[in-house]
């Protein structure tokens, strides 16, 4: 740890004097440097300011943009009321209640996958992060019929052990929506920490073990520490989508009378008459504020502080000899798979070879659901549009999310704070809200921009919807990297496009490989802006999905899922064969 | 004076036979006449529509094979390209509003419920009045085409009962079977209290059944669900005996589980799609007739054989014998735009 983390690039003073030409450009010539910042503001404002001040015109004004009306309040006064107060805490106790057990077991699979010599680490890695890309409709229906309490699998199965006629297990609970939660944020944490624990120095935690610690203690004080960054922007992160999560209490929170601030959104806009759009945009507004509250408070606990685990000095990044606990450590993750993928997904694979889910008799035994699929033109047509859609939208996301991270966190420049709150806001404003403020945006625009109408408008609101995750990824890739490896570079010499190129991007790309797949199979499961912006000829996959789901064709749901997940068996086998040959080079 | 008499008599029998030939000719002309010059005219709309080359089509059939098949059909009779944006209900309505304050005017037909045309009517001018489509004549009772709009088929709703848990004699035939104690805490149910099938079979029976109905109905606790589709195959699966918000139609393709769509006795709740023309839709006359193909008899013959309610004479007797019972039902009501912040406050008070 060689500099504070406030102690940024523009600051070094003794390496500006000797090295003009890094000078010039990282503190360099103010009117580059405002042009380039007003460009990326300019851009965030476009993808996130413009679409959300939509919105905002919506939750002050009795009627949407472009219909007469007035500016009020009764929006927000209509959400002052203790019934909203009680669904307000009751989200909040559920994204925390799925949170804090997501963290705790994410932190442990990544410790036990990157940091340890448990056997096939590899291939578990690749497994236990399968549920997260699953369409969460498909593992709602799986989980229905394991976990029902009239004639659950799974209540079946304790019945006939214990010959008990009680059903422990019911999904439609509490316990059902959180757990469904879980499917989705343990992978989803997971992915997002699992580098920061395999980039660290293990010199860090040698150290301690050398002065006496034992491994818990390491494990707590030196290796929990270093991630904080990492740790706390994922669990913000997900506790953020826990808050705005819908498909779980949707499916099992409302037949047990679970009610949530999703779910009251979405009551508002598709099931009110008419849509209560100031409502629904007022009380998304208050939950945007609330959720900025809770990034206030991450940025200010890690104000100060330093957490760089990647220095100049060489290192191995080794794995701890866990002896015959490795076993132990396989069985965990072993369970966790077996829980969380083999149960659901087993039900959506044998079930899309019979031609209804759930009713395996010989004779309907069929694979008509695989040849609709591969026999749909509109399959296809999606297809195509959504691998195009999330290649370059992925791509382009990463590179905005990571110029804004190295602007936020490498940098003192002004402004830094005002790009990083803009790229935050899309995230703290509920997918189903946001897409509209999307459609009312984009269609608003003078006709001569032709985004309306076009999958462009897809593109923008990808971007937009996935600048946020990209941004975290990245700022806390760039908050390991010690600013000795950038001074080095250009003490020997090298232009800053080099140094960017060859240290920066090359310590970082294994995260930025893992927000770019994350960024992809999000675009794949997107529907809420999608729906909304799609037009004829640019339909995507979620669309798609939806229209099987409609229309009764949970079978070919299921096959297209089970597409998605062969897709990440493979994008993800070559990332971590890539990152491997990575480690293995330094 | 008698020959003077005869030879009026004469010529007022010439001139009553002229004037009659002319009156038989005149009428005759009269009706040959519209007929030739509708016949003319609406060659006219059909080939201005095929010079328009396209007509898109705002729905909320979601991809449904028997609106693809209707899709299908028309392209191949006249040669016109259907693009067909489908959409849920609220989504559509929200994009129409969007496109035209912002001066899109992208969509040329829509398919939507009687209400949301209602509600369009009400809160602006969205689409506009609709010159005739000759097919409309053929309109079976009660359906009648509007100023606006013209009916384009009916979604009726029912009881599933899963035939290995309901025993032959329990098969409830009446709405009011539902509420015998020994279906308490067994029913299943589309949510009642937001707008959709589960408030609209609310209003109905509410209407129709009597207050006291729905609240002996809410005694027998019925389980909420918001997804309808999975809700038909939890009751095949035996997770509950009886789904009270069976839409006919999406059990059609459930054939060969233990499943039944029972129309009661007193008749079916229903949910009307009309066919409507956008305000300044791009490609008038593809519109109108994407209309006048949607509403001939071998197109509703296609909805029909999916189970729901043809609205033209003569497609319902055409239609499979598995699906005659439910395209021949019994229709009961349809829920009222005018009723409905009441129905929703009424459903949440009963449901809390």
């Amino acid at each position: 740890m060689t500099l504070s983390a406030d102690d940024r690039v523009a600051d070094i003073a003794p390496a500006r004097t000797r090295l003009p030409h890094a000078r010039r450009f990282l503190n360099g010539a103010p009117a580059g440097r405002v042009v380039g910042l007003t460009l990326l503001a300019l851009i965030l404002a476009f993808l996130s300011v413009y679409p959300l001040s939509m919105l905002l015109y919506g939750s002050l004004h009795s009627t949407p943009p472009g219909v007469a009306g007035v500016f009020t309040l009764d929006g927000y006064r209509e959400i002052a009321s203790q019934q909203n107060l009680l669904t307000l805490l009751n989200t909040v106790g559920i994204a925390l209640a799925k949170t804090i057990p997501s963290l705790i077991l994410a932190v442990l699979l990544a410790w036990i996958l990157a940091r340890t010599d448990t056997p096939f680490r590899g291939t578990l890695e690749v497994l236990v992060t399968l549920p997260f890309f699953i369409p969460p409709i498909l593992t709602a229906m799986a989980w229905g019929m394991l976990g029902n309490p009239q004639v659950g699998l799974l209540n079946q199965l304790y019945q006939g052990i214990t010959g008990s006629t009680a059903s422990p297990i019911n999904v439609y609970s509490y316990g059902g929506v959180i757990w469904h939660m879980m499917q989705y944020s343990v992978p989803f944490l997971f992915l997002l920490i699992v580098d920061a624990f395999r980039a660290m120095d293990p010199s860090l935690e040698e150290a301690a073990r050398m002065c006496g610690a034992t491994r818990l203690r390491t494990f707590c004080t030196v290796t929990l520490q270093l991630m904080l960054p990492a740790l706390t922007g994922a669990a913000i992160l997900s506790f953020i989508r826990g808050i705005e999560n819908f498909e779980s209490p949707l499916f099992f929170g409302s037949p047990a009378g679970i009610h949530v601030i999703t779910t009251d959104i979405y009551d508002s806009i598709n099931q009110r008459s008419p849509p209560q759009y100031q409502y629904a945009t007022a009380i998304s507004f208050v939950i945007m504020a609330l959720m900025f509250l809770i990034i206030l408070m991450q940025w200010r606990i890690l104000r100060g502080r330093s957490f760089q685990t990647v220095t100049g000095k060489g290192y191995s990044p080794g794995v701890m000899k866990l002896g015959k606990w490795r076993w132990a450590t396989f069985a965990f993750c072993a369970l966790f798979f077996a829980v969380t993928v083999v149960l659901p997904v087993s039900q959506l694979l044998i079930g899309s070879f019979f031609k209804f889910f759930g009713f395996y008799e010989w004779d309907m035994l069929t694979l008509e659901h695989y040849q609709a699929v591969a026999g749909s033109s509109e399959f296809w047509r999606a297809f195509g549009n959504t691998m195009l859609l999330g290649f370059i939208g992925a791509s382009l996301t990463m590179l905005l999310g990571g110029i804004v991270a190295y602007v936020s966190v490498r940098t003192r420049w002004r402004g830094r704070r005002l790009i990083d709150t803009m790229a935050w806001l899309p995230w703290m404003m509920p997918g189903i809200v946001l897409g509209v403020g999307f459609l009312w945006g984009f269609a608003l625009l003078p006709h001569a921009i032709p985004i309306y109408g076009t999958i462009w408008a897809l593109l923008l609101a990808y971007i937009s919807l996935g600048t946020p995750l990209s941004v975290r990824v990245m700022s806390s890739a760039y908050g390991q990297l010690s600013y000795d490896l950038e001074e080095c570079s250009r003490v020997h010499g090298a232009g800053w496009l080099q140094t960017m190129w060859r240290i920066m991007i090359a310590l970082v790309w294994p995260s930025f490989a893992v927000g770019w797949v994350l960024i992809f199979f999000g675009i794949m499961r997107e529907l809420s802006a999608s729906v909304l912006l799609y037009s004829v000829g640019s339909e995507v996959l979620s669309v798609v999905l939806l229209k099987l789901w409609a229309n009764g064709s949970a079978e070919q749901v299921s096959v297209i899922g089970l597409i998605m997940m062969a897709m990440v068996i493979v994008f993800r086998w070559v990332q971590l064969r890539v990152i491997k040959r990575w480690i293995g080079a330094l | 004076m008698r020959s003077i008499d005869k030879t009026i008599n004469r010529v007022e029998e010439n001139v009553f036979l002229k004037l009659k030939r002319i009156a038989v000719a005149a009428l005759a002309a009269g009706f040959a006449f519209p007929a030739s010059a509708q016949d003319a005219s609406w060659d006219a709309v059909v080939a201005a529509a095929k010079k328009e080359g396209k007509v898109v089509v705002y729905n909320m059939a979601l991809g449904a094979p028997y609106f693809a098949a209707v899709v299908k059909s028309f392209e191949k009779e006249y040669g016109i390209a259907v693009e067909s944006l489908d959409l849920r209900a609220s989504e559509l309505v929200e994009r129409i509003r969007t496109e035209q304050s912002a001066g899109r005017y992208l969509g040329d037909v829509e398919m939507v419920t009687t209400t949301m045309i209602e509600e369009q009517l009400k809160n602006g001018d969205f689409i506009q009045k609709l010159p005739p489509v000759p097919n409309a004549v053929n309109l079976r009772p009660p359906f009648k085409a509007t100023e606006h709009s013209v009916p384009a088929y009916v979604q009726p709703m029912g009881i599933l009962i899963n035939t290995r848990l309901v025993k032959d004699g329990d098969v409830p035939r009446s709405w009011n079977d539902l509420n015998s104690p020994k279906w308490k805490g067994k029913l299943l149910s589309d949510d009642m209290r937001p707008l959709g099938s589960g408030n609209t079979l609310f209003a109905v029976l509410q209407n129709n059944m009597g207050a006291e109905f729905n609240e002996k109905l809410a005694e027998q606790k019925p389980v909420f669900s918001r997804d309808m589709r999975n809700d038909a195959r939890r009751v095949a699966r035996g997770e509950y005996p009886i789904y009270i918000t069976q839409v006919f139609a999406f059990a059609s393709d459930l054939k060969g589980l233990p499943v039944k769509v029972i129309v009661p006795q007193e008749g079916a709740p229903y949910a009307q799609m009309d066919l409507a023309m956008l305000k300044n839709a791009p490609h008038a006359n593809a519109a109108r007739v994407f209309m006048q193909h949607f509403l001939n008899v071998e197109s509703q013959s296609l909805y029909a054989n999916a189970w729901m309610l043809p609205v033209v004479k003569g497609a319902a007797e055409r239609a499979d014998a598995d699906a005659q019972p439910y395209a021949n039902a019994k229709l009961m009501g349809m829920a009222k735009l005018s009723e409905r912040a009441d129905m929703m406050s009424l459903a949440k008070k009963l449901y809390p």
